[in-house]
């Protein structure tokens, strides 16, 4: 089994930025969140639970996401995610940075 | 990405909710992790896996779910905050288990910190905190008193100050509103307020031009006086009242807490500023003056000013005035001025104070220090489960930091009643003493203070005690297994302490023993079975000399009647009284000039029974005798002091003395024992060099007058308290316009006299009290600790044939030299510092050896008896036991 990369050890905050982006769409639960991060990146990027849930406590307690319970597909009770005004505000800011970020990375890897 | 304060406020708000309802997140979580699993599990059942298999991939997949949940928890909850509470409460726990030591090292704390509080709140108020006058750093006091004359003089000259003249404080008589009182009045120049730059809380300052003849019947009042007298009348403005036989008319009351130019003063009257007036204007009532630097002018212009205009203004004297005189005056802030007397005292008292903190201090860290050893077995442990060395020193430094805190609250408690003590000791009329409270600025301060001295006395014993060699600790459960750096420095700090309390107890003993040499001053009288009232009709009712002689002869006849009246008198000043008359007087044979201008003399009016009554001793010449009236030739008596001042080797008896400006001579008929006139240390101040007595039928005051205000003296062998009562109904009832004293025992004037100092001895004696008590403990401390040490040690001496004594002195040995080292230092210490307490030491020197050698005694005596406890448990090792311990 290959190591596959876990977005937390990436650069800080990235698993944070990628669940706000996964959720811009519309609300999810944990498990939609873990499953469309794995096919969007083509199974390179694999979210453990063991931090996808401290991830999303985190961006609870940020209030950047609310959480509601809803019926899931197999008809169990399951916690759907949204973003709120102030984590859409925070999805922009954050994606700013990071594309400043891996730009001045990218840079780096390409002069130096 | 800096979040802001509002986006941190929330995240706190929202973490606090989550805090709360941390069992349902708890509950919801693990449901919603669950629901996940199953997802999980359905997916792996439609990839084709059995139903048990799908659920174990599942399982597998979820990886360390456990550890997520607990991160989780981790966010909903004020970790740092909890696991502070958690050390607190174990803290509480352990303090709770030692209930000795803990009581010992919360009151060393609440002492040190009570005591430190009172006088943060003193020295704050008193010489910190500015007047609360406007801009008052432009506000000096020209140093001197000056004639009246002098004061139109510098308010025409001065370029660079506004000059207001403010008398201190002086009697005056309040008539036709209920029952006659004595009030303190100040008379100021007209401008005073405007100076000062202080309003008034109801009607107006004084106008200019009212401090002239004719326009000065106005007065404004404290508010005290407001509400006690008047009952807080609203319509009090136009009252008129009569002060001293005048009606003036009440134009403002002034805001509490004004207390200028003391807090005694209770109403304040224009100067009067009469030129036409030759005796008002160079004569009498001479003046401080208070000042406000002008714009653009600064200190050093005015000081340079004021010497110029001194030098001026002495040349326009009508008569020779002494080349020196006033030459030193020159401008100082007024806030130095106005607690210059108090300065010393208060910061003597106030590093005093600080030691006795810095005692506590010490004392509590050794005592953690030990501690600290003993419970080595207990920390090891706790590292060895996983404690980091961090959360080691965290928890000692939250035990010493919660002592310390209620070290510092029970401090405040001991600060309100050390503040009130400390107040005593000082002159009640410093402005703004009254006011001195421990607010919250005084609390503030006094937390940070416990914050910083847990911290401060917590960092040694800490730092030594997570320095564990873990394997060895716990192996053998030793407790003789401590750094010897750590153990010399428990020694520095004992011996430091040492050092500090015979410092203390120095000065203290120093103080005692002037209060002892003061008692037993003999005062130049016999103040034994004395009553005193005090009697103070108007000036005003004095013009006609015969009236007063008349009024007096008839009260000293009716007070001869009363039944238990051995002897009555009459005086103008009573020793040791706050009344201190005194003349300028020319002397047969020594013409005036510059060099040799006319001298104060004290000068008492009296009755002639009074030196008879006072015992004061005749030692030349005769006594007055009722023939010495008013009408016959001009008599005095001198004291022995004065007769050598004035006629060194020449008999005194037949010179003359007359009051400066007067036409007859006075004739010296005799010599009478010098008195302690104005303290039991002093006879007089230097600038009165002498002092004589007149016949009260020909008494003179300055203005020529007669002596109004008298005391009436009364010699009873009756129960006093009824003849006190007698006598002031008696005074009363000459005339009910005039106010009459509390009856007062000359004996209690006598003892009263030092009673300022008797309270400042009562606290350097709790001072030296507290520290040696300290000191006591923290050497106890210290040698029980070396012998709980070397337990095993001492049982092998004693097997192998050491004798009790041998131990016993080998044990206070160990004592004697910390404390001798203490006992030198101290004495060094002591040496040096002691002459910061040569002001209030009397009749002996800042270095009296006797006092040095008796502290020392009683140091190495404490010490020895602090040993003895610990030696005696040495003593009684057993051998056998001991070496079985470990």
């Amino acid at each position: 089994m290959g190591r596959r990369p876990n977005p937390s050890e990436l650069l800080p905050g990235t698993l944070d930025l990628l669940i706000l982006r996964t959720l811009a769409p519309g609300p999810m639960h944990g498990y939609g969140i873990a499953h469309r991060l794995q096919q969007v990146s083509d199974d390179v990027l694999q979210v453990g639970e063991s931090s996808l849930y401290p991830a999303l406590q985190r961006l609870l307690l940020n209030g950047w996401v609310k959480a509601e319970w809803g019926a899931s597909e197999n008809n169990r009770r399951a916690r759907y995610y949204t973003l709120t005004a102030v984590g859409r505000k925070q999805l922009v800011s954050e994606r700013e940075e990071f594309t400043r970020m891996i730009g001045a990375i990218q840079k780096v890897l390409d002069t130096a | 990405m800096t979040p802001s304060v509002q986006t941190w406020l929330d995240r706190a708000w929202r973490r606090f909710v989550f805090r709360w309802r941390r069992t349902q997140l708890d509950r919801e979580l693990a449901e919603e992790i669950e629901s996940h699993r199953l997802l999980k599990e359905a997916e792996n059942s439609r990839a084709g896996l059995a139903p048990q298999a799908a659920r174990e991939l599942s399982n597998r997949q979820m990886g360390n779910i456990e550890m997520a949940k607990e991160d989780c928890r981790d966010m909903w909850s004020f970790l740092k905050l909890e696991r502070l509470i958690h050390d607190l409460r174990f803290a509480a726990r352990l303090f709770g288990r030692n209930p000795g030591f803990t009581a010992i090292a919360v009151l060393s704390l609440a002492i040190g910190i009570g005591g430190n509080a009172a006088m943060f709140t003193l020295v704050d108020k008193l010489l910190v905190r500015p007047l609360p006058y406007f801009e008052p750093d432009r506000l000096v006091r020209i140093t001197g008193i000056f004639p009246r004359a002098a004061v139109s003089f510098f308010q025409q000259q001065s370029r660079t100050m506004d000059v207001a003249a403010v008398s201190t404080g002086t009697g005056y008589n309040l008539t036709g509103q209920g029952e006659a009182i004595r009030i303190v009045g100040s008379a100021t120049s007209a401008n005073l307020l405007s100076v000062l730059g202080a309003p008034v809380a109801r009607g107006r300052a004084f106008e200019p031009g009212e401090d002239s003849p004719g326009r000065d019947s106005v007065v404004i009042i404290s508010d005290a006086l407001w509400k006690n007298k008047f009952d807080g009348d609203p319509a009090i403005l136009g009252r008129v009242i009569t002060v001293n036989g005048m009606n003036r008319q009440i134009v403002g009351v002034m805001p509490p807490g004004f207390s200028f130019p003391s807090s005694n003063v209770e109403a304040w009257l224009p100067l009067r500023l009469d030129p036409s007036n030759f005796l008002e204007s160079w004569g009498t009532g001479w003046v401080p003056f208070v000042s406000r630097i002008r714009p653009g002018a600064n200190v050093q212009q005015a000081q340079a000013e004021v010497r110029a205009l001194v030098a001026q203004f002495k040349k326009t004297f009508p008569y020779p005035m002494a080349r020196d005189w006033n030459a030193s005056s020159t401008a100082i802030p007024l806030q130095d001025d106005l607690v210059g007397d108090i300065r010393g005292k208060l910061l003597i008292l106030f590093s005093s104070v600080g030691m006795v903190l810095l005692i506590a201090c010490t004392n509590v860290a050794s005592l953690l220090l030990s501690r600290a050893t003993t419970r080595r077995k207990e920390i090891a442990l706790r590292v060895a489960l996983g404690a980091g060395r961090l959360r080691i020193v965290r928890q000692l430094l939250t035990e010493s930091v919660l002592l310390a805190l209620i070290g510092g609250g029970l401090g405040i408690v001991l600060g309100m009643s050390a503040l009130s003590i400390f107040k005593s000791v000082l002159p009640a009329s410093t402005p703004g003493l009254a006011a001195a409270a421990i607010d919250w600025r005084v609390a503030g301060t006094i937390a940070a203070l416990a914050l910083l001295t847990g911290l401060a006395f917590g960092i040694a014993p800490a730092l030594s005690a997570s320095q564990i060699d873990l394997a060895g600790s716990i192996r053998t459960g030793s407790q003789r297994s401590t750094s010897t750096s750590w153990t010399r420095l428990r020694n520095f700090l004992i011996g430091a302490e040492v050092a500090l309390t015979v410092l203390l107890v120095v000065s203290a003993g120093l103080l005692m023993r002037s209060l002892y040499t003061l008692s037993e001053v003999h005062p130049g009288f016999e103040p034994q079975r004395i009553l005193t009232v005090r009697i103070s009709p108007n000036q005003s009712s004095c013009t006609e000399r015969a009236a007063c002689i008349a009024l007096y002869g008839h009260i000293l006849d009716s007070a001869r009647g009363i039944a238990g009246v051995k002897d009555t008198a009459i005086a103008n000043t009573l020793p040791l009284d706050a009344n201190q008359p005194y003349l300028a007087v020319d002397i047969e044979g020594h013409p005036k000039s510059a060099d040799y201008p006319a001298p104060l003399v004290w000068s008492g009016a009296i009755s002639p029974g009074y030196i008879r009554m006072m015992h004061i001793p005749l030692l030349a010449g005769r006594d007055f005798t009722e023939a010495d009236g008013a009408n016959s030739a001009g008599v005095l008596l001198v004291t022995p002091s004065t007769a050598r001042l004035l006629w060194p080797g020449e008999n005194p008896i037949g010179k003359h003395i007359r009051r400066a400006g007067e036409p007859q001579w006075r004739t010296v008929v005799g010599v009478v024992g010098d008195v302690r006139q104005y303290s039991l240390a002093q006879d007089r101040p230097a600038w009165v060099p002498g002092a004589m007595y007149m016949p009260y039928a020909q008494s003179a005051r300055e203005d020529g007058q007669i002596y109004a205000a008298m005391t009436l003296l009364v010699k009873g062998s009756a129960d006093s308290g009824r003849l006190g009562h007698e006598i002031r109904s008696l005074a009363e009832e000459q005339d009910p316009n005039v106010p009459v004293s509390q009856v007062q025992a000359l004996e209690e004037v006598v003892s009263g006299s030092i009673a300022d100092f008797r309270s400042t001895i009562r606290v350097f004696l709790s001072f030296a009290g507290a520290a040696i008590l300290l000191a006591a403990i923290g050497i106890y401390g210290l040698v029980s600790y070396w012998v709980t040490q070397r337990t095993f040690e001492i049982g092998v001496r004693v097997a192998i044939g050491a004798g009790r004594p041998r131990i016993v002195s080998m044990v206070l040995a160990q004592g004697l030299r910390v404390a001798l080292y203490g006992v030198g230092a101290g004495i060094l210490a002591a040496l040096a510092m002691t002459r910061f307490l040569a002001s209030l030491l009397y009749g002996v020197t800042a270095t009296d050896p006797a006092t040095f050698v008796a502290v020392i005694a009683l140091v190495l005596a404490v010490t020895i008896t602090a040993t003895a406890f610990p030696a005696w448990r040495a003593a009684r090792i057993d051998p056998v036991k001991s070496l079985r311990v470990d």
